[in-house]
């Protein structure tokens, strides 16, 4: 029972007057900077720095950690509305989010957002408590060859992501992995297709990308359309806002899933939100009964993801706070942070801090209920975004995406190429291709093509380094599983139809 | 060596020189640093720390704000400060993987040699680790091995332009012994592949090193500094190890946009001196086990072009393609 004692140890430095209200602001300050596009944690964090010299260690790491997983629950917000990915782990969120909104359910996709971060954040924290040292082990395990038959798994899932045709859905997917490789080769330092502009050595943003052709993309498309300019339905009334017993009971194995898979893929420090969000919405997915329906406004296809990038915060902070190992951009300026103060992050930290560690995990318990309290009534307030006339949604949406680009890299280039994905997102949409395995494959691609080739660099250009090693082998075999699926779904119809008497 | 005397000459005439420094010009408005990574970059977190100190000692009558200008490995910063062209209120911090990114990239108008010179700040110096439990106990052990394998060992780094690649350049060349270099974009990769044992070796920071040592994870074989760090009193600098490669530091300083008055140089030169010589600065080096790397504007000039002439050479030498 140690961990119990040290856990109420851990409360009694959170629970203090001024570190409550450090987790607060910290929280606080991460729900408005999520619910804003462009602006991350990261940049946040750093331009907060100075201040926290000022404050004690656990209540500036309390704050920080706070803007930090505070962030995750408000990205989903404008996803969910405005078809505007707010960070690059709430792009899969827009898919059945913002077809919620559409259909007059955006309360209930906001609710469900913000619970699943609640529930899932929740099991991340206390993941983080429970076994951290003996998975810091885990993710040592894992290295290239581990990474490809992941990359790999989240890749195969693209032919889930597909609607009604593989091949259109394999050659958006194709488009993304070209994008992916786009810039300064990190092996040879070879340019590729740079075309020549200094702005693309280093490679294209996905989140350019992912704004682009999901928000103005379809933006344009809905102009083309001349809709006129009715409104999207809201329902009154608060009850008809938030999600029903039906929608909770609904996501039962989402929670779950969004759970484990968000925080076994932030223990890696080659992981990510991003892909813990695509992995968690793929299981879903692949094991959903109404697979069909996933895209055209399924709550659980919010409830997994948006729950996996909020567990995905527990794990990162696992190597982090282990070993001194950071996996993400977020955890590396923690990692700073912490030097700053003067402690020396690696493997004794835990045991030679430890009521820094415990009041940290004690904080973010209490953080995480403070951010299901904050968000929930906001839920009404949001949704109300939707009852603009177009006139005003649609240039809203202009604005808010290049406000989110220009913020995160200040350069009017990628304001062109804003515009250049918002003009093929409506292109693809007009030709009936699937948007999602564009975005996925470029999340993934340029990942996969570096653990391929880091492991034939380790084996030597030997392929079997793949097979051979027990984790990669597992993640290669679910990826042939989930590819598997549709084809088996497909000789069951037929044998189904075959079996009929009149061929029905 | 010969550039080592010359920066020494340089450095006794430059010492003489403040007296007559700078009456003519003053900032007026908040000075803009420009680094080229997002906030949280190693020049960005520098950046934020030489803002503070400068406040802190009061040792200019404006404030200074950190402007981030990320993208194009670097040249997207270049070329923004190169376009404030006679501005005396900004100023960027270059890091030395500038020098070698503008040597390979033909997509690059304008390059770090445009800019104004204004000082050096800060020489990083780095430690050779191999994991706890090899069996390697010196530099030699390793390169040993590495011979009776050729190609089968292998090192973490970053990119193959990085400094952690220049170095086992260097020490294949001169030992004739072959490894492999499997490069991670992040840090923690890098750290994580050795320490869950799929590479054997890597060039890294001392300051990140220390904990894994303490920890008992990583053995540190050597030192890339000219003299033994004070985190490490027990282990050889490369050269004491009988390896006689040059030292190869990731540097870090100051520029300013081309075609500013000399005394504006003469100013910020001034400025970056006294700062280097405050108490804050001295204890940000010692915390982070960076060296003092302080160099004049002609001194950095200097450095640039042998910078610039040593890496097209090992550039060359790794079949890296150099353009110009």
């Amino acid at each position: 029972m140690e961990i119990l004692s040290s856990l109420a140890q851990g409360f009694a430095v959170a629970l203090a007057p001024a570190n409550l209200l450090w987790c607060f602001v910290g929280v606080l300050l991460g729900t408005v900077i999520g619910i804003m596009p462009g602006l991350g944690p990261p940049a946040t964090i750093a331009m907060l720095l100075p201040l926290t010299f000022q404050m004690t260690p656990a209540a500036a790491m309390i704050m920080l950690a706070g803007i930090y997983y505070g962030a995750k629950y408000g990205g989903s917000t404008t996803s969910i509305l405005l078809n505007v990915p707010g960070e690059s782990a709430s792009v899969v969120t827009c898919l059945d989010g913002y077809q919620m909104a559409r259909k007059g359910r955006a309360g209930a996709a906001l609710g469900i957002a913000a619970i699943a971060s609640f529930v899932a954040g929740t099991v991340g924290v206390l993941g983080l408590m429970l076994v951290a040292p003996p998975l810091a082990r885990f993710a040592l395990a894992f290295s290239s060859p581990e990474y490809f038959g992941l990359m790999t798994l989240g890749l195969a899932l693209v032919v889930l992501l597909a609607g009604r045709s593989v091949i259109k859905a394999l050659l958006a997917a194709l488009v993304g992995l070209w994008i992916a490789s786009m810039g300064t080769d990190l092996f040879s330092a070879t340019s590729r297709f740079t075309f020549g502009q200094m702005e693309l050595l280093a490679g294209i943003d996905f989140i350019v990308v992912a704004i682009g052709v999901f928000a103005i993309g379809e933006v344009l498309a809905n102009i083309a359309l001349r809709e006129g300019t009715q409104l999207l339905p809201v329902p009154k009334g608060l009850r008809n806002l938030l999600p029903t017993w039906q929608d909770l009971k609904d996501c039962r194995f989402a929670f779950l899933n969004g759970s484990v898979v968000g925080f076994l893929v932030g223990v890696l420090p080659g992981g990510g939100s991003t892909i813990a969000s695509f992995l968690s919405y793929g299981l879903e997915k692949a094991v959903s009964r109404r697979r069909g329906q996933f895209g055209t406004g399924v709550i659980e296809g919010v409830a997994a993801p948006e729950g996996a990038n909020n567990s995905e915060t527990g794990g990162a902070l696992v190597p982090l706070l282990t070993l001194g190992i950071p996996g993400s951009g977020t955890t590396a300026i923690l990692l700073a942070a912490l030097v700053l103060w003067g402690f020396k992050p690696g493997p004794l930290f835990i045991p030679e801090n430890p009521t820094l560690f415990w009041g940290l995990v004690a904080s973010m318990y209490l953080g995480n209920a403070m951010l299901l309290v904050l968000n929930l009534p906001l839920v009404p307030a949001f949704a109300q975004v939707l009852r603009l006339p177009v006139y005003v949604l649609y240039p809203l949406i202009f604005g808010v995406s290049m406000v989110g680009v220009y913020s995160v890299s200040g350069s009017p280039f990628d304001l062109a190429l804003l515009a250049a994905f918002g003009l093929l997102g409506y292109l693809m949409r007009k030709l009936d291709y699937p948007t999602a395995p564009l975005i996925l494959a470029l999340a993934l691609g340029a990942g996969l093509e570096r653990a391929l080739r880091q492991s034939l660099m380790m084996s030597g250009g030997n392929l079997a380094i793949l097979v051979e090693r027990p984790i990669a082998a597992v993640m290669l075999s679910l990826a042939l599983v989930v590819l598997l699926i549709p084809l088996v779904g497909r000789l069951n119809a037929w044998r189904l139809r075959a079996l009929e008497p009149d061929g029905g | 060596m010969n550039a080592t005397v010359r920066a020494l000459v340089l450095a006794t005439i430059a010492a003489a020189a403040p007296a007559v420094h700078a009456q003519g010009f003053k900032p007026t408005r908040p000075i803009e640093m420009v680094v080229h990574t997002g906030p949280g970059g190693g020049n960005d977190v520098l950046a934020r720390a030489i803002a503070a100190m400068i406040e802190k000692e009061k040792l200019a009558p404006v404030r200074m704000q950190v402007v981030n200008k990320p993208g194009g490995n670097g040249n997207v910063f270049v070329a923004y400060v190169a376009e404030k062209r006679g501005d005396p209120h900004t100023l960027g911090l270059f890091t030395g993987n500038m020098i070698t990114n503008m040597l390979i990239s033909t997509e690059v108008k304008v390059t770090l040699r445009d800019l104004t010179p204004i000082a050096r700040l800060v020489l990083e110096p780095a430690v050779i680790a191999v994991k706890a439990d090899a069996p390697y106990k010196t530099l030699a052990d390793f390169i040993d091995d590495a011979k009776k394998r050729p190609g089968q060992l292998k090192q973490s780094g970053g990119s193959i332009t990085s400094r952690d690649n220049v170095v086992r350049q260097l020490l294949m060349r001169s030992t004739g012994a072959q490894w492999a270099f499997i490069s991670f974009p992040g840090g923690g990769e890098r750290i994580a592949a050795l320490l869950g044992g799929h590479v054997n070796m890597m060039v890294i920071e001392p300051e990140e090193a220390g904990e894994h040592i303490r920890a008992g994870n990583m053995r540190v074989l050597a030192q890339v500094s000219e003299r033994r760090l004070h985190g490490f009193p027990n282990v050889p600098t490369l050269k004491e190890a009988g390896f006689d490669v040059p030292v190869v530091p990731q540097v870090r300083g100051v520029v300013a946009p081309p075609g500013i008055p000399k005394e504006n140089v003469q100013y910020w030169e001034e400025l970056f001196r006294k700062l280097t010589r405050t108490a804050s600065w001295q204890k940000y080096l010692a915390e982070n086990q960076f060296e003092d790397g302080y160099l004049t504007s002609a001194e950095l000039a200097a450095f640039f072009d042998g910078f610039s002439d040593r890496m097209r050479e090992i550039l060359g030498a790794a079949g890296i393609k150099t353009v110009r």
